[in-house]
């Protein structure tokens, strides 16, 4: 508990955050989760890159930026896929994506 | 001392209630666990010392995109469907290959174990502004219209047939 | 303001750009305002730059450039950077054509807000006018011979486009392609030419290149072959003879759209560029006595064409020519700031002329000089302007034409070629005498057709207002430009102080003279031997530019007073013979010279010839197809063909038999694969492919990064 926190703290936590993320994306049947489960991924390469500007650049912002760049793709994947849901929503009454098939080849 | 302990703290919040999100079997209950696990985020920015990434945290993601998704989550009734599995058949596969991932990444952060902070952190919001309105500007106003662009799809996407 | 001057072409093309795209189509529409407010503007710009050269208070030639770009080439091992400047340059001539252009534009358009108040494509018709005039300002402004050629191109395009403006009609559009093809033929003599200037001085700006003529770097040869080409150029756009057949047909077009082609934009064109470049022709003396022939040959043609028309407008197209005739052959013998006189004078009456004839036609819906007549009581307005533009053009005493005619001819005089002399006076007088029975047809006597003569009316203030102005201008601009020699000060004629071929031999003059190697060594070197020798040369030249200026712009004293007689008794036998309501005399003379007659009214068979060359070449190109289908096609390129189609036979073969089956068995074998893979996915499950996404990512990620 003393020891001083290390960049490999927050790589932990990152990574941990990560893969829940990853098993989100995987088994959640309901599209709003897996994309819930996105949002957690992109919080964790942006603890990264924050964790990366303080420990490794300290001396810049540059990680902040590019942490703000992600931030920015995020919420514009959101908005698009919800938006894509409603309209996938009215059409076939369904959010479950095992019953999102009409690509199927 | 103090520091460790906001970390931890900090830590364990954002780790359960990411747990939370991907296992309650309530959609709303999940995107509450979402907000709090991203407020969870913005408190480990905080103590990294990326002030304003900590300000667009919270105000991007938890009061943003975290209500969305509960708005969104409302509005399809059916999201909320108690009485259905929300897990499918294949979560046995998936906690395999998380935990295979989890050794090459648990590996590649124990080689940073020794990286500490060498300096005290410093506000970065001003060279922020710096660096976004100067050396990075093309990047800033290209990022503007992916949300423009974002904006348009959504509007687009959700217009109804007879209002058209 | 001068230094303002590039604003003069762009704002009348911003009037033109929003009147096309700025709002619907509306024959109500106010927009057309804006294309007259423009070149109102315009208008007052060139009049405080014209003010200012005339007072002396800006040095003239006015030069500014901006870079537009630089190219480097390496010529012969050495390499040289090209600079490209886009500029103004504003001399005496472009500070007097700026005037004249806007304002007869300016004109036109007013006038033309009444003319075409009931057209379909009201605005359409602003649009191309300010066009029209703002590719001509570009020219005239323009420092740069490569911008100076684009705006020479856009000003083909915006005439194409007025003439053929009643497009639904045959005429019009047959009368649109002549036009086109017929200056492009000029124009392409114009191209190698430019090509050619800037092979020989590796630049387009005029100052350069007038320096290197200055210094006698061009050679003899390269002079003419640069003088033809711009010749050309001017020939088919101011329409000289052989060239001249587009400009009577194309009067096709509207009416004040006919005016400003004949007085301020097109034709002027043709004469402002060899006075632009008139170094390359001072340095090619055979080539400007061609020229000055070649006027000479326009100018009686055209005027005798003129002499039997019966079409109002087409008198007025045939007198457009031949006054450029005069103008050319006045550039041809030497007679720069007679020739640009004329053009500026001419200008002002020409547009009258046409306004005037518009105005006419406006109210009688005729343009056939038979059905009209005694309309100097009907058009009050219309007749006495119209009375003002002919006596300037008929070159009555004190008009304009009177002092600029009379000094084109004093330059004939003095260049010592008589026959060109008597000929040219003839035409004058001839131009005399059919203005004259244009006049005397339309306006004099009784009406002849007395259904359109009870319609006719006077035109409404918008038409009769820009009359009135260019009538004072066409009474006075001769007397005001000619006082105190203004005239000379305004249009001073360029020199060249060494003759190709009298450069010093021995020093080779400069492959290309490039402004970022233009001080160089050799250069010096070789101006300083030309520059002693230009020296020798200056006071005797000195002396006789002192003494011409005073001696060539005036004829000798007996020839200048019998002048006017003469014209007035052109006029008089205009009046004998066409007096009467059926002007039997005439009819008389017609029927006695019927040959005569004929070839005129089928214009020379010039029309016939160009077909016939047409036809002919169309009978080359068949037989050259012929040629082609029947011999080099059989032989070459079927025999070819066979050939390839054996080999290919063969190829084909071995590919089947061997490639192809190698190429099969690949296929049929991730075929399979793909197929047997397939039983194990169950498809179009999202997370299904992203598991397996995950399944890769895990397993490189753990393999890659603990190895």
């Amino acid at each position: 508990m003393n020891a001083p926190l290390t960049l490999a703290h927050y790589m932990t936590v990152a990574g941990l955050l990560f893969l829940i993320g990853v098993f989100g994306a995987l088994t959640r049947r309901n599209i709003i989760g897996i994309l819930m489960s996105i949002e957690l991924m992109f919080n964790a390469a942006n603890i990264n890159l924050a964790a990366f500007d303080r420990f490794l650049h300290p001396e810049g912002v540059t990680g902040q930026a590019l942490a703000l760049f992600v931030m920015t793709v995020a919420a514009a994947e959101i908005v698009v896929g919800l938006a894509l849901l409603l309209a996938i929503y009215r059409g076939t009454d369904t959010v479950y994506a095992e019953d999102f098939n009409l690509l199927r080849g | 001392m103090l520091d460790q302990i906001v970390f931890y703290s900090l830590s364990v919040l954002v780790l359960l209630s990411a747990l939370g999100v991907v296992l309650q079997r309530n959609a709303v209950h999940s995107s509450l666990f979402l907000g709090l696990s991203l407020a969870g985020v913005a408190g480990l920015f905080a103590s990294l010392g990326a002030d304003f990434l900590f300000g667009a945290q919270i105000m991007v993601y938890v009061s943003g995109i975290a209500v969305l998704v509960m708005f969104v989550v409302m509005l399809l009734g059916r999201a909320s469907d108690l009485h259905l599995r929300q897990v499918n058949d294949r979560w046995m596969a998936a906690l395999l290959v998380c935990a295979v991932a989890s050794v090459g990444l648990l590996k590649i952060a124990r080689l940073s174990s020794a990286t500490v902070a060498t300096v005290a952190a410093r506000p970065g919001t001003h060279d922020i502004g710096r660096l976004f309105l100067g050396q990075w500007l093309v990047p800033f106003e290209l990022i503007s219209l992916v949300l423009l662009a974002a904006l348009l799809g959504a509007v687009f996407f959700t217009r109804t047939e007879n209002a058209s | 303001m001068i230094e303002h001057a590039y604003l003069i072409p762009l704002i009348p093309l911003a009037a033109s750009a929003l009147m096309h795209f700025g709002a619907k189509e509306d024959p109500h529409s106010p927009a057309p305002w804006i294309g007259v407010v423009a070149m109102a503007i315009c208008l007052g710009m060139s009049l405080s730059i014209l003010s200012a050269v005339a007072s002396g208070s800006v040095a003239v030639p006015y030069e500014h450039n901006w870079p537009w770009f630089s190219f480097a080439a390496s010529i012969g091992g050495k390499s040289f950077i090209y600079d490209m400047p886009v500029g103004v340059l504003i001399d005496g001539p472009a500070a007097v054509l700026l005037v004249v252009v806007t304002l007869v534009s300016l004109m036109v358009q007013i006038y033309s807000i009444a003319y075409m108040h009931d057209d379909t494509r009201y605005m359409r018709y602003f649009g191309f006018v300010s066009f029209f005039t703002a590719s001509m300002l570009g020219l005239v402004v323009s420092s740069n011979l490569l911008v100076g050629f684009m705006s020479w191109e856009l000003m083909g395009l915006a005439s194409y486009l007025l003439i053929g403006f009643w497009f639904e009609k045959d005429g019009p559009t047959e009368a649109q392609k002549k036009a086109f093809m017929t200056t492009k033929l000029g124009d392409s003599g114009l191209y190698v030419a430019l090509l050619f200037l800037f092979a020989k001085v590796g630049s387009f700006q005029l100052t350069q290149i007038h320096h290197f003529y200055d210094k006698g770097y061009m050679p003899a040869a390269a002079a003419a072959a640069i003088a033809i080409g711009l010749l050309f150029g001017a020939m088919g756009k101011s329409a000289q003879f052989p060239l001249f057949i587009w400009l009577p047909d194309a009067m096709e077009g509207p009416t004040p759209g006919s005016a400003l082609i004949h007085a301020a934009t097109m034709v002027a064109a043709g004469i402002f560029l060899v006075s632009r470049t008139y170094f390359c022709f001072l340095a090619a003396p055979q080539v400007m006595h061609a020229a000055a022939w070649i006027g000479c040959a326009t100018a009686f043609l055209a005027a005798a064409m003129a002499l039997v028309s019966y079409d109002i407008k087409r008198v007025l197209a045939f007198s457009t020519v031949s006054q450029l005739g005069f103008m050319m052959c006045a550039l041809g013998v030497g007679g720069y700031t007679a020739g640009l006189f004329h053009l500026t004078t001419h200008a002002f009456f020409k547009a009258l002329l046409f306004l005037g004839a518009g105005s006419v036609i406006h109210s009688v819906h005729t343009n056939d000089l038979r059905l009209m007549g005694g309309l100097s009581k009907k058009m009050i307005v219309s007749f006495f302007t119209i009375l003002a533009a002919i006596a300037a053009i008929s070159g009555i005493p004190f008009t304009s034409g009177y002092y600029s005619k009379d000094m084109i001819l004093a330059n004939i005089w003095h260049s010592g070629d008589r026959p060109l002399f008597f000929i040219m006076l003839f035409t004058a007088l001839m131009t005399a005498f059919y203005m004259s029975r244009l006049f005397i047809l339309a306006f004099w006597g009784e009406a002849r057709d007395h259904e359109k003569h009870h319609h006719a009316h006077e035109s409404p203030f918008l038409m009769t207002g820009p009359l009135v102005l260019l009538a004072f201008l066409a009474l006075t601009s001769g007397f005001m430009l000619d006082r105190h020699g203004l005239v000379y000060k305004l249009l001073p004629k360029p020199t060249i102080s060494v003759m190709p071929g009298e450069v010093a031999r021995e020093h080779a003059p400069p492959a290309t003279l490039v402004s970022a190697t233009m001080p160089a060594e050799g250069g010096e070197h070789a101006a300083a031997p030309s520059e002693a020798k230009a020296e020798e040369h200056a006071p005797a030249h000195e002396a006789a530019a002192e003494h011409g200026e005073h001696h060539e712009g005036h004829l000798p004293h007996a020839l200048h007073l019998a002048l006017p007689f003469l014209v007035l008794g052109s006029i008089g036998f205009a009046f004998f013979l066409y007096k009467g309501p059926d002007y039997a005399a005439a009819e008389s003379l017609k029927a006695t010279f019927a040959p005569v007659f004929t070839v005129l009214d089928r214009r020379w068979y010039l029309d016939d010839a160009f077909d016939l060359l047409v036809v002919f070449c169309d009978k080359v190109a068949a037989l050259a197809f012929w040629i082609d289908a029947n011999v080099v096609d059989r032989v070459f390129v079927d025999g070819w063909g066979l050939l390839m189609r054996i080999v290919s036979e063969i190829s084909n073969l071995i590919d089947a038999l061997f490639v192809d089956r190698t190429v099969d068995g690949f296929g049929g074998l991730s075929l399979d694969l793909g197929v047997g893979l397939r039983g194990l996915v169950k498809d179009g499950q999202v997370q299904e492919y992203l598991m397996y996404v995950a399944i890769a990512f895990s397993l490189a990620a753990t393999l890659i990064l603990t190895r």
